[in-house]
């Protein structure tokens, strides 16, 4: 019977959070599988991958794989030098990421694997291991049909837009939503009267790119990182408060909005209280939006 | 003369980023030339080198800091002096554009008198108009 599902592996930003306390979430850092029968595609690398990898380790079913990287921070690449089935040599994976050149994204991903930070270097990796640098016109791997697009974080940094099983996935892990605006708002001063019209044209602008990235998607995983009072003082971090999220998924007509990248200071209250705001906005907003938390383990059928 | 003014390029998906340089432009004694995407300015820069290209980072095809070290590796652009604009006001991106050789970094939005600021600062307009 064929089976179709994504499953969370790793839902922190920033860093892992293995605390008690948090564990309900869970700890680790950005991964996200998405599987039809035994065709597998993965989000990032963070710590996350590390328990994919030991259960791909078990499937005899299964030795192929692609894996794309939103961008290179630490979270979401840290996993990798943990990640089993790089080591073995009945595995061919695919590595897809920002970067000019294969060699780039190679360089990129192993550069965290050498001497003095970590004891071998990627030529112990001993899998077949392929990297796709990005062009025009998308990527597929099997059943499944990867465009990518430029998010607002630091450096080049994508989100994934996902097609399968006439389905669709974004994936946005690390995305600061209306930073412009904002910047907008601070700097009016600086700005005569006249430019106003110009600079509230910009404002749609930003709006209508943000919108036409996950418009009308079945599932969006979005970062949702920070509560208004931690945004105030955290924004420029390049990630989104959870109320500009909400927000613009009702915008944008998304069916069903997983919050992700939670905040790794945050606890498993904090973020169900966070979880609680989203869900009064989509009332008041009189939406008929699905939210829920995107926590580890989570399998979701598609 | 036409040929007498600077030439300024500005490369950016934004319409109203475009306006902004063209209401500019029809003030200010520069050539502009506005394109809303690297491709779409690929033949201009293939035979011309501006006094002064904007370019913006973020964009649907192909992102300003590729199409900047494309430009790079070209001989007429090899040191074209190039000013990044984008919204991404970021440690990361500012310290990525300066690896790229460019002469600023400038967070959006940005008023048109910091862009004559800009234009008439790394055109030299004062000395070339004598």
């Amino acid at each position: 019977m064929s089976e179709a599902y994504l499953r969370f592996w790793g839902v922190r930003g920033s860093y892992a959070a293995p605390h008690d306390t948090h564990l309900g979430v869970g700890g680790n850092t950005s991964c996200v599988e998405l599987r039809w029968d035994d065709t597998l595609l993965v989000c990032d690398g963070g710590t996350g991958i590390i328990s994919l990898g030991e259960e791909l380790m078990q499937d005899a079913g299964i030795n192929e794989m692609m894996v794309v990287f939103t961008h290179y921070h630490w979270d979401h690449i840290c996993g990798l030098p943990f990640f089993q089935p790089a080591f073995s040599p009945a595995w061919r994976i695919k590595f897809f990421g920002p970067g000019d050149t294969a060699a780039d994204i190679e360089k990129r991903l192993s550069d965290q694997m050498k001497a003095p930070y970590f004891p071998v270097e990627t030529e112990t990796w001993m899998a077949d291991i392929q990297y796709v640098a990005p062009h025009t016109g998308g990527l597929r791997h099997g059943p499944f049909e990867i465009r990518h697009f430029n998010v607002h974080h630091p450096g080049v940094t994508y989100g994934y837009r996902i097609r399968v099983r006439d389905k669709t996935v974004v994936y946005v892990s690390d995305n600061e939503v209306q930073f412009l605006k904002g910047s907008i708002a601070k700097r009016i001063h600086e700005f005569e009267e006249d430019e106003h019209e110009l600079l509230e044209r910009m404002v749609s602008e930003q709006r209508t790119a943000e919108v036409g990235a996950i418009e009308n998607v079945d599932i969006l995983i979005h970062d949702a990182q920070y509560t208004p009072h931690d945004y105030n003082k955290k924004r420029g971090w390049g990630h989104s408060c959870y109320v500009d999220t909400v927000h613009l998924a009702i915008d944008a007509g998304v069916r069903c909005l997983y919050l992700y990248h939670h905040d790794p200071t945050y606890n498993d209250d904090q973020v169900a209280a966070i979880h609680r705001d989203c869900l009064q906005i989509i009332r008041e907003r009189k939406s008929d939006m699905e939210c829920l938390i995107g926590r580890e383990g989570m399998k979701v059928p598609l | 003369m036409d040929t007498a003014k600077p030439t300024i390029v500005l490369v950016d998906d934004s319409a109203a980023m475009r306006a902004f340089f063209e209401q500019v432009a029809a003030e200010a004694d520069f050539a502009l030339h506005v394109y809303d995407s690297a491709e779409a300015s690929l033949d201009f820069l293939a035979e011309r080198r501006p006094d002064l290209l904007f370019v913006n980072v973020m964009m649907p095809n192909k992102d300003g800091y590729t199409f900047l070290k494309e430009l790079r590796s070209n001989d007429l652009h090899g040191d074209t002096p190039t000013v990044m604009i984008s919204s991404k006001d970021y440690a990361q991106d500012r310290a990525a554009a300066r690896e790229l050789g460019v002469v600023e970094f400038v967070a959006k939005p940005i008023s048109k008198k910091a862009i004559r600021t800009l234009v008439e600062k790394y055109t030299d307009k004062s000395e070339a108009g004598g």
